[in-house]
C-alpha cells in the first residue's frame, strides 16, 4: 500500500525540447514522503539529475516545476507552484515560487510537476490537455508581450479558462534576471527562471485541467479549513495585506529605518509616505485579487497612467516593488513605480533585481561612471521617473546600456569598474531589507542558496519586535535564521503561500497535510524534513564549488556605517552570525556541512557525491 | 412561499474561485472546477461569478424535453431526474446565466440545488459577492455597491 492516500494526481510530465519527447511517469511518491513536495522534491530531482557545474544557460539545465500536496484541495492559499532550476543570475541552485491558479490546474490535469530537459530548435510552446500534451510551434508568439502571449495562446486554444506560464522579450534574449509570469500578474520572479526557458526556445506552457486530486479525509479537511478561514479573518496581519496589499509593510521598515534607499546608501525613505499601504489605498488601488483558494486578496490593481502601457493595469506594485523600483532608485513617485512594475511584466523581469540593477547604474552615473549618451541622452540621476522608465525598457530590449544592465547589477558593476557598488550575493540583488537596520536579514541573505533573496528567513518581524536595540545587534540572530529558514522550507514545499504562515502555524499546517495524505507528521519531523531541504540545498552549491567566501554581503554593508536614519552608524556584524548559524548548521569553518550531521539527517550518498563533485 | 435565492455582487469578486471549491466538494466530494455548479469567469484582471438565479418560471426546466428538471418546493433549489434526462443540453442553451455545464462522465447537466438551503459558495464567499438572500432583499447590496462608487456588472 502506498504510503500517502492522497495529495498526489499521481503522474509528472517529463518533457525533452532536443528530441521533442514526452513522457508520462510516475511521481516519486517516496520523495514526497522525504521531502513533501514543491521546493523539496524539486531540490531533491535537481540534485540528483543536474550534473556539477552545468551551464546555466546550457541545453543540460532543467526547469522542475513542482506542486505540493496541499494544492488542489481546500487548504487556503495551498497555490504556490515551485520552478527548481540552476540560476544564470547566481549560477547556485535555485527555485522560485509563483501563485494565481496554475498549480491547481496542472493538478486538476492529472500532475504533479513537468520537467523541462533539452532545447528545441525553434521556439515551441507546452500544451497540456489533460491526458494528452504536445509541442506546439510558436515562432508567431516570438517577441510578444507577456500578456499578449497569453490572449494569443488562449484564442488559438480556444478556451478562456486555459492557465498559462510565458516568458516575455527578457527572457528570450537571455536578460538573466528575467522570469517566467503566469496568470498575467503572477511571477516565478527571482533568479532567471525565464532566461532557462529563453535558450530553451520554450515561450509558454498552457494547461487545463478537469479532474481533482484525492484527499484522505475530506471531511476533516473541511473542518480544519474553516476554522482557518475563521483565523483568517480576523488575524491583524491578514487584515492589513487585505486592505493594503504587501505594501502594508512600507511604513514600518521605513520608520525603522530598514528600507533600503539609493542603491543602499541608507535606510530611510523621505518620500516613503507617498508609497504607504493606507496611502496607495486611497489614491492608487481600484481593485483587489486573489490567486485560488485564498481569502486575504492580498492583490491590487493599479491603472497605469504613465509611459509606454498607460491604460492598462497592473496586480501590484508589490512591497518589493516599490521598494527596489522605488525607494531603491530614489523614485517615490507612485505612477512611475506602476509603470515601471508595467514595463517588467510586459517585458518577463523580475522587478526586485531589474530595481537593484537600475539603481546600481544610477550610482554609478551620479559617480560618472556613465553618461547620458549611454541611455538616448537621459541622465540617470537617483529619483528620475524617466530613467527609471528608460532604463527598464532598455533592458527589456537588450538596447545599449540596457544590453549591459540585462546582465544583472554583479556582472554590469564588474564592467563598470565598479564592483563594490553591486548589492548583490553570489550574483543575486538584495531584496529591499538594508541589512544594517535588521541585521539577521544581512544573515539571510548571506547564506541564503539562491543569492541574496529575503523569502529563505524572513526574520524582520522577529527582530523587530519587543526590545529596540536587538534588531541591529548580532546576538540570536543565527538561531533565528535557522528556525525561520527551516519553517520556511516546510510552507514552501507544502505549496502554501508564505502569507499563510502570519496565520496558521506549522501545526496546523501538518493537520492539513495529515488530513489530506492520510500521514501525520509531528512539528519536529516537518522541521527536521525542512533542515533536511535546506542542508540538500546547501551540498547542491558546495558540490558546484561555492564555499565561504561566497557567504558574504557587498563591502558597503560590512563596512560603511548606516549614514543617517534611524539606524545610523550600524553595519552588520556578519563574522559572528555566520560563524554561529555555521555551528548550528553543523558546517565545518568553510561552510561545508560535516559528515555527522548529514549522517543524522540520511544526507550521508548526497555528502559524499558533493565532496567528490559528482551527481548524486 | 419565500424561497431564498443566490444574489451575486460581481463587482465586490476578487477571482478566488472559494465558492468552486465548496460546490464541487458539497456534490462531488472533492475539489474539482469542472463539477463546480458554480463558475468564476475570469477575463484578465476580472472575475465574476456566474450562478444559478433560481429564475421564477426556469427557462431550464421549460427547455428540458423529458421533464427531468424540477423545483424542490422545501428549498427552491433546482432537482435533476438522472434516469429521465437525456443529455441533450437544451437547458444549458436556455438558461439566460449560461451557468449550467455538463458532467462529462456522466452526461448529464450540473444543476445547482442551493445544497438544499445552505449554499455552500454564500456561505464561504469571504467577499460577499455571493450572498443567499429572500427575494424581497437582493437589491440592496447593489444599492450598496452603487453609493460606494464600484461599478456593477
Amino acid at each position: 500500500m502506498s504510503e500517502l492516500q492522497g495529495g498526489l494526481a499521481g503522474s509528472l510530465l517529463r518533457v525533452d525540447l532536443t528530441y521533442g519527447t514526452i513522457r508520462r511517469e510516475p511521481t516519486p511518491e517516496a520523495l514526497y514522503v522525504r521531502r513533501l513536495g514543491g521546493r523539496g522534491v524539486g531540490a531533491s530531482l535537481l540534485f540528483d539529475e543536474l550534473a556539477p557545474s552545468t551551464d546555466p544557460l546550457g541545453p543540460a539545465n532543467k526547469l522542475i516545476f513542482l506542486t505540493g500536496a496541499l494544492t488542489g484541495t481546500l487548504a487556503p492559499g495551498a497555490n504556490k507552484m515551485c520552478v527548481t532550476f540552476r540560476s544564470p543570475l547566481s549560477e547556485t541552485y535555485s527555485f522560485s515560487l509563483c501563485g494565481g491558479h496554475l498549480a491547481p490546474e496542472l493538478k486538476f490535469a492529472g500532475y504533479d510537476g513537468i520537467v523541462i530537459e533539452g532545447r528545441a530548435e525553434q521556439p515551441v510552446y507546452l500544451w497540456v490537455d489533460r491526458g494528452h500534451a504536445e509541442l506546439r510551434a510558436a515562432g508567431h508568439l516570438w517577441g510578444k508581450f507577456t500578456h499578449e502571449t497569453e490572449d494569443a495562446i488562449r484564442a488559438e486554444l480556444r478556451d478562456r479558462a486555459v492557465r498559462v506560464a510565458v516568458i516575455g522579450p527578457a527572457g528570450e534574449k537571455g536578460v538573466r534576471f528575467a522570469c517566467i509570469q503566469a496568470d498575467a500578474h503572477r511571477e516565478f520572479g527571482r533568479g532567471g527562471p525565464g532566461a532557462v526557458m529563453g535558450v530553451k526556445n520554450l515561450k509558454a506552457i498552457a494547461v487545463r485541467g478537469t479532474g481533482e486530486v484525492p484527499v484522505a479525509d475530506g471531511a476533516t479537511l473541511a473542518r480544519l479549513v474553516e476554522q482557518a478561514y475563521a483565523l483568517l479573518a480576523q488575524h491583524p496581519k491578514a487584515r492589513l495585506r487585505r486592505a493594503c496589499g504587501t505594501p502594508e509593510m512600507v511604513e514600518a521598515t521605513n520608520r525603522l529605518g530598514y528600507w533600503a534607499t539609493r542603491n543602499f546608501s541608507g535606510g530611510w525613505f523621505e518620500e516613503a509616505e507617498r508609497l504607504s499601504g493606507p496611502r496607495l489605498r486611497e489614491t492608487l488601488y481600484v481593485g483587489d485579487r486573489s490567486c485560488y483558494g485564498c481569502p486575504v486578496a492580498c492583490g491590487k490593481l493599479s491603472p497605469v497612467t504613465l509611459g509606454r502601457l498607460v491604460g492598462s493595469t497592473i496586480e501590484g506594485p508589490e512591497f518589493e516593488t516599490l521598494g527596489l523600483l522605488g525607494a531603491n532608485c530614489g523614485v517615490g513617485e507612485p505612477a512611475a513605480i506602476v509603470a515601471a512594475t508595467a514595463l517588467c511584466d510586459a517585458y518577463g523581469m523580475d522587478t526586485m533585481s531589474a530595481g537593484a540593477t537600475v539603481s546600481m547604474a544610477m550610482e554609478a552615473y551620479e559617480r560618472g561612471l556613465l553618461a547620458p549618451g549611454d541611455l538616448g541622452g537621459v541622465e540617470l540621476r537617483f529619483g528620475s521617473d524617466e530613467a527609471l522608465l528608460a532604463a527598464i525598457e532598455a533592458i527589456g530590449e537588450r538596447r545599449g546600456l540596457g544590453d549591459l544592465l540585462a546582465e544583472g547589477a554583479r556582472r554590469a558593476a564588474e564592467q563598470l569598474g565598479a564592483p563594490d557598488l553591486a548589492m548583490h550575493v553570489k550574483g543575486m540583488e538584495l531584496a529591499t531589507y538594508e541589512p544594517r537596520g535588521v541585521v539577521g536579514m544581512g544573515l539571510t541573505y548571506a547564506i541564503s542558496p539562491k543569492g541574496a533573496h529575503h523569502m529563505i528567513a524572513p526574520t524582520m518581524a522577529a527582530e523587530t519586535a519587543g526590545e529596540p536595540s536587538r534588531r541591529l545587534r548580532a546576538d540570536g540572530k543565527a538561531a533565528l535564521v535557522a528556525e525561520t529558514q527551516s519553517i520556511m522550507a516546510l510552507v514552501d514545499s507544502l505549496g502554501l503561500c508564505a502569507s499563510m504562515r502570519f496565520v496558521l502555524d506549522p501545526h496546523t499546517m501538518l493537520e492539513m497535510h495529515a488530513a489530506v495524505t492520510g500521514r501525520l507528521l509531528t512539528e519536529a519531523d516537518a522541521l527536521r524534513i525542512g533542515e533536511n531541504i535546506l542542508q540538500l540545498e546547501r551540498l547542491f552549491n558546495v558540490r558546484d564549488g561555492f564555499r565561504r567566501s561566497a557567504d558574504t554581503l557587498p563591502r558597503r554593508l560590512l563596512a560603511e556605517p548606516m549614514p543617517s536614519g534611524p539606524s545610523a552608524g550600524n553595519t552588520v556584524p556578519l563574522e559572528t552570525m555566520l560563524g554561529e548559524y555555521y555551528a548550528l548548521m553543523g558546517w565545518d569553518s568553510d561552510g561545508v556541512p560535516g559528515l555527522d550531521r548529514m549522517r543524522a539527517l540520511g544526507l550521508e550518498a548526497e555528502w559524499a557525491a558533493a565532496i567528490r563533485g559528482q551527481t548524486g | 412561499m419565500a424561497h431564498k435565492v443566490l444574489a451575486i455582487y460581481a463587482s465586490r469578486c476578487t477571482g478566488c474561485r472559494i465558492c468552486e471549491q465548496w460546490c464541487a466538494y458539497q456534490h462531488h466530494g472533492a475539489v474539482s472546477p469542472a463539477h463546480a455548479r458554480i463558475t468564476v469567469q475570469q477575463l484578465h484582471l476580472r472575475s465574476a461569478p456566474i450562478a444559478c438565479n433560481q429564475c421564477r418560471r426556469a427557462p431550464c426546466i421549460a427547455a428540458c424535453p423529458s421533464g427531468a428538471i424540477s423545483r424542490d418546493p422545501m428549498s427552491g433549489g433546482l432537482q435533476l431526474d438522472a434516469e429521465a434526462c437525456v443529455g441533450c443540453r437544451l437547458c444549458l442553451e436556455a438558461c439566460p446565466r449560461a451557468c449550467i455545464k455538463m458532467d462529462a462522465e456522466v452526461g448529464v447537466p450540473l444543476l445547482c440545488d442551493l445544497c438544499g438551503g445552505e449554499p455552500q459558495c454564500a456561505r464561504h464567499c469571504p467577499e460577499g459577492a455571493i450572498l443567499c438572500l429572500e427575494l424581497d432583499l437582493v437589491d440592496r447590496a447593489y444599492r450598496d455597491d452603487l453609493v460606494a462608487g464600484k461599478e456593477v456588472l
